[in-house]
């Protein structure tokens, strides 16, 4: 027994629970009760079954929506799971200056997102930073249509995800590394292994956990992109709306006075459903790794 | 936890320093890191103390401002309470933190290290926060806050992210990682709970500790739509909000943004600056553990 | 079935429920009647709340001075002053409104007011004020006044249309005549060519896409009369669409109007890229601080085609705790003395028919700002609403993304039109 009375883990446990109720699982309640009515924000509404869902399944935007949301995923995934791990091993060395450097790269991480949405329509528009640079050094000769080309506004969002979130997961990874022991390093230095070996075998099997849980992070927010494409397509999707992640649906038909409440909620529904299968996935190689 | 100390042999010299050519290598790396992501706020920095007569459009401005002035940062400071806003932000992060680092330790230490009945439902519910669906929910948040009697103060403005599910996670992986030969000793010799979270749990896990202190700043010091909604009174506004008045006046002049933005944006750089040692300090803390 | 619906009032809004008295009626229920005569009748004194949007800190000394003005003239009144920034102001009106908070007096703009007041949240302000039509603009008036409710939901305050601007040097640079400025959409696209041809691509003419409102000029009905179904995909629209799609093809646009990041047409203009912009009144002033050396070169020209108007109004809710003082308030706020007041300050125009002959308007004081401000004001008076207040965030969204698609080149124009009107079809029903 790990403690002598029964209630001692709830009190613990207590607030955030309380929290949990409240904050989160109270306004999710309500979500599902929604999804099945034609409810607005003012003025209650009518049980209309299951008309979300099968509208939901007719939407060419939600269509679109959802492959942008797996093209996201596929190319952050990756991206976002190795280049902040080998950022974090280039500061884990304690070279002079090196606190400068980790404080530095942290900073897209603390900028807000108007900050961040100011200083890239600046760099990527027509005649911005980028397609000047690209003009002069005669690698383009007319505008690369960053921001209003279909693909290439996708990739610039992953671009500028991947640029915000390279601290936030270079630091987690950082507290990670720090757990792997030093004198397995040296043990294996000791042994004659290589940086590639010792790489492979000694951080990478310290920091699988860490992977792991840095994996279901970017899935979940990689589906749920909202602020980059929002910010760079001024919130329209780009031409035809064909750049909307399922967010964007969500908040564009839930915000406002004539916000169609149960329509966005069955969404937020089906992309609760979605999230959840990358979750479980990762979950479980998570405890076949342990 | 004494181990480390044995860094300091012959031996572990050879590992730590490493050839001259490697670390230009890395300082090399570090600079183009540095620059790709410093690189647009510094370009930032540089609009705020550009005078009114230089041009701030052109696509290939002239980084360094050829009359440099602090007027655009006066000009906020006249226009708006700058001080009275930022002081609001900070009671709102303070609030926050305090929540955050009490809740999420004592709920993360009773999900990893005490077994209870109950304790796979409640890691499953905290798992499914981070996808649920919390796009429309805003609405019912604010009715809640509303009927707890905080509408229109800061306590309501914190409260919901007070305590925040993704971070009781962190805490339980933080605490999950301390070696259980530790907790297991401290429980023969006949710790309670409050003895161990204490003396064992608490040592081991400051880094995550901090990495959630920084979060929740930023996240406090960040939002915009929550305190909108909850407050009415100015006086009593954050600083991102207060700083809409700088956008709302029929005008907007880049420069005047642009300081603005700097305004909200140099106290988190400041506040992380300060931080950062024992940030990074915490995040790497586990190399003394062994 | 009753206790699923019993849920969903329950959930949705315990908001609704939660404010009790005077919300979840709809149209002219008895409380509406009371609060009225208690408006017309009633003694004026005692707190009263007024909410405006966006005028801290430029216009921070009128309002203070219009808000003394009204306690010096009804003592024993205080007035609560509430300004919200120019960001999430739906949002914040709408919290307020769902948790039964609105202020006393609330700045709400036409598109604002309608759905407030299909739920019966607003005071017909008509009742309570017979002689309203007297003293304000048909223009102003109408525009509180919404298809399939009976009612004025609002006192206009201060009006606005659109003018067009010029960069007189750019036009004379790019081998055109600043005193030839093109007056249709036609003659637009013919001088934009001419522009092109020396500019380059350096600059532009045209640089803004068509919203609803060039659906208008082109004849095109936008909604049917009932408001109940929008109609504006008809081949008249569909050829405006089609003579954009054109232009952008030949270049004559920037690949900037398939987005609105960043560039948007008056910030082109601003930065010397675009030479046309169009912008209320207001403008060259704006100008003056982001981009000194340009507005002295701007010359202004009525809009082509009917100009739109743009009205902000005051409402009262129909909760309101004291509806003496909020009715004398939203009057005293809008009277012809503090409208004429404030739009000496700025360049808005007055909603009462009192300050129709002020000079200060149709006479210019010869600098360009000053010409704008008379154009502007003579457009007035044959400017309408041109996008429907029923059109919300969404359907602009939709409307947006189907024209850009149609101007790029991806779909045909009556394909993009059928599908926008197709959506807000579907989103107004809904």
């Amino acid at each position: 027994m790990t403690h002598r009375r029964w209630f001692t883990p709830w009190l613990l446990a207590g607030p955030a629970l309380i929290w949990l109720a409240v904050f989160n699982l109270w306004p999710a309640a309500n979500t599902v009760i929604l999804s099945f009515t034609n409810a607005k924000p003012l003025g209650g509404g009518r049980f209309t079954g299951l008309d979300n869902y099968q509208r939901a399944f007719s939407d060419d935007q939600l269509a679109d929506a959802l492959l942008n949301s797996v093209i996201y995923l596929l190319i952050c995934l990756p991206l976002l799971t190795v280049l902040p791990l080998l950022l974090a091993l280039l500061v884990q060395r304690r070279l002079p200056g090196i606190t400068f450097f980790r404080t530095a790269f942290y900073t897209p991480v603390v900028a807000s997102a108007v900050v961040v949405a100011l200083i890239w329509g600046w760099a990527l528009n027509d005649r911005g930073l980028i397609n000047g640079v690209l003009r002069q050094t005669g690698l383009a000769d007319s505008p690369v249509p960053f921001l209003t080309d279909r693909w290439l506004l996708l990739l610039s969002a992953i671009a500028l995800t991947t640029w915000k979130g390279l601290g936030y997961y270079m630091v987690i990874y950082l507290s990670a590394l720090a757990n792997v022991g030093r004198e397995l390093h040296e043990a294996a230095a000791v042994d004659g292994a290589g940086a590639l070996r010792r790489f492979l075998h000694v951080t990478l099997p310290g920091v699988r956990p860490t992977m792991v849980l840095v994996s279901v992070l970017i899935s979940v927010s990689s589906l749920r992109v909202f602020s980059e494409l929002y910010v760079l397509s001024n919130g329209t999707g780009g031409p035809g709306g064909r750049d909307m992640s399922v967010v964007m649906l969500i908040q564009m038909y839930s915000r406002g006075f004539t916000g169609h409440l149960g329509y966005a909620s069955a969404l937020s529904l089906l992309l609760f459903l979605i999230t959840l299968g990358p979750m479980l996935l990762l979950t479980r190689l998570n405890r076949k790794a342990a | 936890m004494r181990r480390s100390r044995g860094s300091n042999t012959p031996r572990s010299r050879s590992f730590n320093t490493p050839s001259p050519a490697e670390t230009a290598l890395r300082y090399l790396l570090l600079l183009f890191v540095l620059l790709l992501v410093v690189g647009p706020f510094l370009w930032q920095l540089s609009t705020s103390l550009k005078g009114p007569t230089e041009d701030v459009w052109s696509a290939t401005p002239h980084f360094l401002p050829d009359h440099p002035t602090v007027d655009n940062y006066l000009k906020v400071a006249d226009t708006i309470p700058v001080w009275t806003y930022a002081a609001n932000s900070l009671v709102v992060a303070g609030i926050a933190i305090f929540g955050n680092v009490v809740g999420c330790t004592l709920a993360g230490y009773a999900l990893a290290k005490l077994r209870f009945r109950g304790v796979r439902l409640v890691f499953g519910l905290l798992l499914a926060t981070l996808v649920l669906p919390g796009e429309a929910t805003v609405v019912s948040q604010y009715v809640t806050v509303r009927s707890l009697g905080l509408a229109d103060t800061l306590t309501g403005v914190a409260l919901p992210g007070a305590l925040s599910m993704l971070n009781v996670l962190l805490m339980r992986t933080a605490f999950a990682a301390v070696p259980p030969e530790l907790e297991q000793a401290a429980l023969v010799d006949g710790a309670n709970v409050r003895q161990r979270l204490w003396h064992i749990g608490l040592p081991n896990v400051r880094g995550m500790l901090s990495v959630i202190v920084i979060f929740t700043f930023i996240g406090a010091w960040d939002d915009f739509l929550w305190p909108l909604i909850v407050l009415n009174d100015p006086q009593k506004y954050t600083l991102t909000v207060g700083l809409q008045y700088l956008n709302g006046t029929f005008s907007a002049n880049p420069r005047l943004i642009a300081a603005g933005t700097m305004i909200a944006f140099l106290p988190i750089v400041v506040v992380f600056a300060v931080c950062q040692r024992f940030f990074f300090k915490g995040v790497e803390e586990g190399a003394v553990k062994g | 079935m009753r206790r699923i619906r019993a849920a969903v009032t329950t959930a949705v809004l315990t908001a609704t429920l939660a404010t009790g008295c005077g919300l979840g009626s709809d149209g002219s229920s008895g409380s509406s009647d009371s609060a009225a005569s208690a408006a017309a009748t009633g003694e004026v004194k005692g707190k009263v709340s007024l909410q405006t949007w966006a005028l801290k800190p430029k216009f921070t000394a009128y309002v203070q001075g219009v808000i003394d003005g009204f306690e010096q003239k009804y003592p024993g009144v205080e007035v609560d002053w509430l300004d919200q920034p120019g960001d999430g102001y739906s949002d914040k009106v709408l919290s307020q409104a769902a948790a039964g908070t609105l202020p006393d007096v609330v700045n709400l703009p036409p598109d604002f007011a309608l759905p407030l007041a299909k739920q019966g949240l607003l005071l017909d302000v008509a009742k309570a004020d017979p002689k309203l039509g007297e003293e304000y603009v048909t223009g102003g008036l109408d525009a509180y006044r919404f298809a399939g409710l009976g009612g004025t939901f609002g006192y206009p305050w201060y009006l606005n249309t659109d003018v067009n601007y010029w960069n007189s040097e750019l036009l004379a640079k790019y081998g055109l005549d600043p005193k030839k400025l093109p007056t249709t959409l036609d003659e637009l696209i013919a001088q934009a060519r001419t522009f092109k041809e020396k500019a380059g691509g350096s600059a532009y003419l045209m640089s803004r896409k068509p919203g609803l409102g060039d659906l208008v000029d082109a004849g095109v009905k936008v909604m049917a009369e009932d408001g109940r179904s929008f109609t504006f995909n008809t081949p008249e629209a569909a050829a405006v669409l089609d003579k954009y799609r054109a232009a952008f093809k030949e270049g004559l646009l920037p690949n900037d109007v398939l987005t609105d990041t960043y560039a948007g047409n008056s910030k082109l203009f601003t930065a010397g890229t675009a030479a046309w912009t169009t912008a209320g009144a207001n403008f060259i002033t704006t100008v003056a601080t982001d981009n000194p050396t340009l507005a002295p070169k701007i010359v202004s020209s009525p809009s082509m085609g009917t100009p739109p108007l743009y009205v902000q109004g005051v409402s009262v809710p129909k909760n309101t705790k004291n509806p003496a003082a909020a009715v004398a308030l939203a009057r005293w706020v809008t009277s012809p003395e503090n409208q004429a007041a404030f739009s000496r300050l700025t360049s808005i125009f007055p909603s009462t028919k009192a300050s129709a002959n002020d000079p200060l308007f149709s006479k210019s004081d010869g600098s360009n700002a000053g010409d704008a401000k008379v154009v502007a004001f003579t457009s007035l008076a044959k400017a309408k609403m041109l996008q429907p207040v029923q059109v919300d965030d969404a359907m602009s969204t939709i409307v947006k993304q189907q024209f850009t698609l149609a101007i790029s080149g991806d779909t045909s124009s009556k394909q993009a039109l059928d599908t926008a009107v197709e959506r807000c079809n579907q989103l107004l029903k809904g």
